[in-house]
């Protein structure tokens, strides 16, 4: 099973941001959206993802957007990190699944998912925060970890799922003591991305989360992260990829806001 | 997604959202054909993790109950629901609900006939009073005891007095119950519970499977339970005397306990003996006279005239077997599993207090039993994974012993099929302590093998 220099080897090869994104970044997070454009344009793959990503069908635009300034311009500061983040978190998945069925094309759609949905419950808790709208990037990458960790035990993992019905969180935290969301601070950290992004997503495990006065507005956020990723994981696509019990569903933790979310995602 | 089987209960346990759209992603059809091959008692959904469901959502696995139903009359409903799923599961079905209702996965337990906790007592309630009567004659069958209330102010009263009873049930509803052969294992004995009327469904209702391969892994003494058997046919009378001869053929023992020749001709009760077949008045007299058990060949091989033993075929297989418990033992520990002696000679347990034992039987191109011997510390460290917390409970210990032992079976099972051997596993057995492992084993000759990992000892047993 998943040995501790498995897990050291992940966490090494996570690559260091490539300098054109640095660049990015930093000039999204002071709002100049035309130098930030020009920064991106210097990163090829960076320039072609964010065509691909803001042309899917989620996004809404009638018009093929193709222009990065123009890109950045629709999508705003917040919306435009989150998308530079989900760039960045892209580059670790592996060129092949093997552990879930999915492809380039399958996590794309859910990166652009649980982006487009997680702004739709930030416009409705009212919070105009980028890091917080960046947050929700870091959390597919908690599948990729899954998969790079666990891809070489498939047969292992499988036999122990005919008797025990363990997922790769429990596994991993019963074999090493961390979860598979500690593994995202440390590509958070790395990164040098916010301390609230980590935050977050560290909770939105929702299975070893303590709730207490000083941070009941990170809770509150990991509540709805944590019941928008199964929401998106109960979706065909994705049930059938394997996902759907990739992590355990905490019902009790997002019980208090479940109304709320049905009510925002329409769900009759 | 596939059921997971535990105590002959498969489970499936569904997470998030249950609709139209997603519903049969979470079953395939290579999902229901793997359902529909199991022989369990029950096949159950569980609704804990589910957060959103409509009619549509549900609707993939009503269709998986009504195809199990029809093939082997396995019992089939939803479990681990809340009042408001529950509300919604009846409103969505009314009049057309033939599968159970079981608030949660151990209420479930207790309608199975196969599950070897007995004697619970248990107060009951439903607004129906048809449902009172059938869950208070389930819960009888199955060896409990049924408090039932008559009306919801009455249940709100008694229920108060918690620890009075070990189970609360509410918000059940039983739909169609199985007709197939209850069975269990006592001591080393197999015992069926048969009622009623006895004529050619007998064929259907017996699992004559379940029953090869009890004789494949050594049980001699098959017991049926008659007391509420009223009379038999000539088909039943065939089916049981063809039962005892291919009993014979393995040196076992048939015997009824119970039976009444009231209502049934003299002369079956002639023919059934001819064939071999022992009649008793009282289950006791059999189950605590331990001298007639081992006469009837349950308390020890030694009187089986052509004792199995440990064969070519099986010896070189035997790496299979060890690299298959070494494997599971380095996956469960992520330590190295060294192997330090292997010897041929009948099982050798050095001292015995506090070491509990699991084995599993396989069958098919090959058979025989695998068992394990730890130190109950080393089982609690060898099972961490599965365990997941500090715990002193044995029944925890030993259930999670059973499950380490069914991946062992597993992972033979796979490693013998690279050699083209298929066989197929037994449920494993557990023992509390060394002397019930000695009433199975203690004549048997098979090879032995010293196996650790962190220098924590543990004993492989191969045998036939």
């Amino acid at each position: 099973m998943v040995k501790q220099n498995d897990i050291d080897d992940f966490i090494q090869k996570i690559p260091p941001t490539p300098e054109a994104l640095k660049q990015t970044i930093s000039f999204l997070k002071i709002g100049e959206l035309t130098k930030a454009a020009a920064a991106a344009e210097n990163d090829l793959a960076l320039k072609s993802y964010l065509k691909n990503i803001v042309n899917k069908p989620i996004y809404g635009f009638k018009n093929e957007v193709s222009d990065i300034s123009q890109i950045f311009g629709i999508l705003g500061v917040s919306q435009s990190q989150q998308t530079v983040y989900n760039y960045m978190i892209n580059l670790l998945s592996p060129k092949e699944w093997s552990l879930f069925k999915l492809n380039e094309k399958s996590f794309n759609d859910l990166q652009a998912n649980l982006s487009k949905k997680w702004s739709i419950i930030l416009q409705h808790l009212d919070i105009d925060d980028e890091n917080i709208s960046s947050s929700i990037s870091l959390l597919p990458s908690s599948i990729i970890i899954a998969e790079a960790l666990f891809n070489k035990y498939i047969d292992d993992v499988n036999l122990l799922r005919t008797t025990k019905a363990l997922d790769y969180n429990t596994i991993l935290y019963r074999i090493s003591k961390l979860t598979l969301f500690d593994i995202c601070e440390q590509i958070a950290k790395k990164w040098e991305m916010d301390s609230i992004i980590s935050e977050i997503i560290q909770n939105s495990s929702g299975a070893y989360t303590s709730e207490d006065s000083e941070n009941k507005d990170t809770i509150k956020l990991a509540k709805w992260m944590h019941l928008l990723l199964f929401y998106e994981l109960s979706q065909p696509l994705f049930v059938e990829a394997g996902l759907n019990d990739f992590i355990d569903f905490q019902i009790e933790f997002v019980s208090d806001i479940y109304e709320e979310f049905a009510s925002v995602m329409e769900i009759s | 997604m596939k059921a997971i089987v535990k105590n002959n209960v498969g489970l499936f346990s569904p997470q998030g959202f249950l609709d139209s759209n997603n519903n049969s992603a979470f079953l395939s059809i290579e999902d229901i054909d793997a359902t529909l091959k199991l022989k369990v008692d029950m096949i159950l959904v569980s609704m804990k993790k589910v957060i959103f469901f409509n009619r549509n959502g549900l609707d993939i696995f009503i269709k998986l109950f009504s195809k199990i139903r029809k093939l082997n009359h396995t019992i089939v409903g939803f479990c681990d629901y809340d009042q408001k799923q529950y509300n919604s599961i009846k409103k969505f079905y009314k009049d057309e609900i033939n599968f159970s209702l079981f608030k949660s996965l151990d209420i479930a337990y207790l309608f199975s006939s196969s599950f070897s906790d007995k004697d619970k007592k248990v107060l009951v309630y439903s607004d129906d009073k048809h449902q009172r009567s059938a869950m208070a004659i389930e819960l009888h069958n199955n060896g409990h005891y049924p408090i039932i209330t008559q009306s919801e102010k009455e249940f709100e009263e008694k229920k108060v007095n918690r620890e009075a009873y070990d189970y609360i049930i509410c918000n059940t509803y039983l739909g169609e119950m199985s007709n197939m052969i209850a069975s269990k294992v006592s001591g080393n004995a197999i015992i069926y519970t048969v009622i009623s009327y006895l004529d050619t469904d007998i064929n259907n209702t017996f699992n004559i499977q379940y029953h090869n391969n009890s004789l494949n892994v050594g049980f001699r003494l098959f017991i049926f339970d008659a007391y509420k058997v009223i009379s038999m046919n000539v088909h039943a009378l065939n089916f049981f005397t063809k039962l005892a001869s291919s009993a014979a053929e393995y040196n076992a023992t048939i015997a009824f306990v119970g039976l009444s020749f009231d209502k049934t001709p003299a002369i079956f009760k002639e023919n059934l003996e001819d064939a071999g077949i022992l009649f008793y008045d009282q289950m006791e007299d059999i189950l605590e006279n331990k001298e007639l058990l081992k006469e009837l060949g349950a308390s020890s091989a030694a009187n089986i005239k052509n004792k199995r033993t440990i064969n070519k075929a099986t010896v070189a297989e035997l790496p299979r077997f060890i690299d298959a418990t070494v494997a599971t033992i380095e996956m469960m520990t992520n330590s190295k599993a060294i192997k330090e002696a292997a010897q041929v000679h009948k099982i050798e347990v050095n001292n015995r207090k506090g070491k509990i034992a699991s084995s599993i039987g396989y069958y098919g191109d090959l058979d025989g039993m695998v068992i394990l011997v730890f130190p109950t510390e080393i089982a609690k460290k060898a099972c961490e994974l599965l365990i997941g917390e500090e715990t002193n409970d044995m029944e925890l210990i030993l259930d999670t012993l059973a499950e380490l032992v069914n991946i062992v079976g597993g992972r033979i099972k796979t490693l013998l099929a690279d050699d083209s051997i298929n066989v197929d596993i037994t449920l494993p057995r557990t023992y509390q302590d060394i002397d019930s492992l000695m009433e199975v084993v203690h004549d048997k000759k098979g090879v032995q093998v010293d196996l650790s990992f962190d220098e924590n000892k543990f004993l492989f047993f191969l045998t036939r």
